[in-house]
């Protein structure tokens, strides 16, 4: 008997103990910081110096994105700028001809919720700033004087290699945009190399493709008011996953949050909103959706998710009620003891 | 039944539960820090590098120091020093914070729940 429990208890052990071969993790890991945020790679099952090699050369990508996209700093976009501000006509670099196309187009589809030439407007609220400003606000009437001038992509012409304006008020920052677009193109550049099961993650901004192994991507959704996770998804195939929120960027004068999304209508930050999430399949459009439906508030997210063609959305209000449509309700986990208020919209599709 | 195979019989069973959740389920190592401060936006600050980081808050300055892929509170100007006295955090959801000069640090890494965060 003492024989046979000895076995059996060294069966068991061994059992338990065999766990171990499993944690070998089949998904490689780096990370690198640009665009102002960590980038994070995560390969699965693929041979570790293929992977590093793909991680290095989307790291060469994303370093040579920022600085030519850079709105403030030298780049081909601050040039760019600075030529429309003198209502001169400036050549097309090759390299920014689809992103300015790409981002004219989607500014169009959220009716100029997402907004990508109010770049006066954010470096008047100090946002191109670092660090960020402390106790002062901007100057009223000079957001008003910008507000009147109404710039929008429509005062922008693409042409095959010039690139003209009818506003100098016009300047391109291309924040709700650039990050999405960039993890667009490091798919694009593991996909060509065959590989299938990957996410980038890109400071909470992510795109997946394929999936963990046997099992879907496992996505926790960030608390945007606590700390810890809201709810969670899982996702496989080719899925992009956008929040934006009121807490990325911020600064506070006399208790009140002033944030980074700035409304193009109003010239303020928009207030109607604390965080959304956006599923879409690519990252630039959910990107520049997350951006968009915050703008539009708990009033106008529905309206503008049609025009922009996009079919799962979670907003939170300001007084913590989530606003979401039943297809995302239907993907959507939250954790346990979350007890906010859900309101469901009519179906997006 | 033995008085010893009794004895073996509990060690296993109580050996079980511990090796199938540290082998399977406990936190691995950290990669990254998400530092949340009340005056300014999160940042994530990558374990790699050793190096101080210095945060300010309502009350002044708090140095957090990265070494050797852990963290920890150096220095804070609250009173009662709980954020110093947690020590070095080093694991997967290991968390920390001067409540008084509101920053937070998490420790974020191999998720043992998720592939990956959203926020």
């Amino acid at each position: 008997m003492t024989k046979q429990l000895t076995r059996l208890g060294c069966l068991l052990l061994v059992l338990a103990a065999s766990a171990c071969d499993q944690r070998k993790d089949p998904v490689f890991h780096d990370q690198f910081f640009a665009f102002g945020t960590l980038i994070e790679i995560s390969l699965y099952g693929v041979e570790p110096q293929l992977a590093d090699t793909l991680s290095k050369d989307i790291e060469k990508d994303f370093m040579n994105m920022h600085a030519s996209w850079h709105a403030w700093q030298p780049s081909v976009l601050s040039s760019l700028n600075e030529h429309l501000s003198r209502h001169e006509a400036a050549t097309v670099d090759p390299i920014l001809l689809p992103l300015l196309r790409e981002v004219g187009r989607l500014s169009q589809r959220s009716g100029g919720m997402f907004n990508p030439v109010i770049g006066r407007l954010v470096a008047l609220w100090g946002f191109h700033d670092n660090p960020l400003p402390v106790g002062t606000l901007p100057d009223s009437t000079a957001i008003k004087d910008l507000i009147e001038q109404a710039p929008t992509v429509s005062d922008i012409t693409i042409g095959d290699d010039l690139i003209t304006t009818i506003n100098p008020s016009v300047a391109y920052d291309l924040g709700g945009f650039a990050k999405g677009y960039a993890i667009d193109h490091a798919i694009d550049r593991l996909q060509a190399s065959g590989i299938e099961n990957a996410i980038i993650n890109a400071g909470g901004d992510l795109r997946v493709i394929g999936q963990h192994g046997d099992r879907p991507w496992r996505i926790g959704i960030r608390h945007p008011r606590e700390n810890g996770i809201l709810a969670s998804i899982e996702v496989s195939g080719d899925t992009s996953v956008f929040t934006s929120g009121d807490y990325e960027r911020f600064f506070e004068v006399d208790d009140k949050r002033y944030h980074h999304i700035i409304d193009p209508h109003t010239g303020y930050p928009a207030n109607s909103t604390t965080s959304v999430t956006v599923i879409h399949s690519d990252a630039a459009t959910a990107d520049a959706a997350a951006t968009a439906l915050f703008v539009a508030g708990p009033d106008q997210w529905l309206s503008t998710a049609r025009n922009m063609g996009i079919r799962y959305v979670m907003l939170m209000d300001k007084q913590g009620t989530i606003h979401m449509n039943p297809a995302m309700q239907s993907r959507i986990h939250f954790e346990p003891g979350m007890d906010a208020q859900i309101t469901l919209s009519t179906p997006l599709q | 039944m033995t008085r010893a195979d009794r004895f073996l019989l509990l060690l296993v069973l109580c050996a079980m539960p511990f090796l199938y959740y540290h082998l399977w389920f406990s936190d691995g190592p950290a990669n990254y820090l998400i530092i949340r401060s009340d005056s300014n936006a999160q940042v994530t600050e990558t374990l790699r590098t050793n190096r101080m980081l210095h945060i300010t808050g309502p009350l002044g300055e708090s140095i957090v120091e990265i070494y050797n892929g852990r963290t920890r509170f150096v220095s804070s100007p609250c009173t009662r020093q709980v954020c110093i006295h947690s020590g070095w955090l080093s694991n997967t959801g290991g968390f920390s914070a001067c409540l008084p000069n509101r920053i937070s640090l998490t420790l974020v890494g191999q998720h043992p729940r998720f592939d990956a965060i959203n926020f």
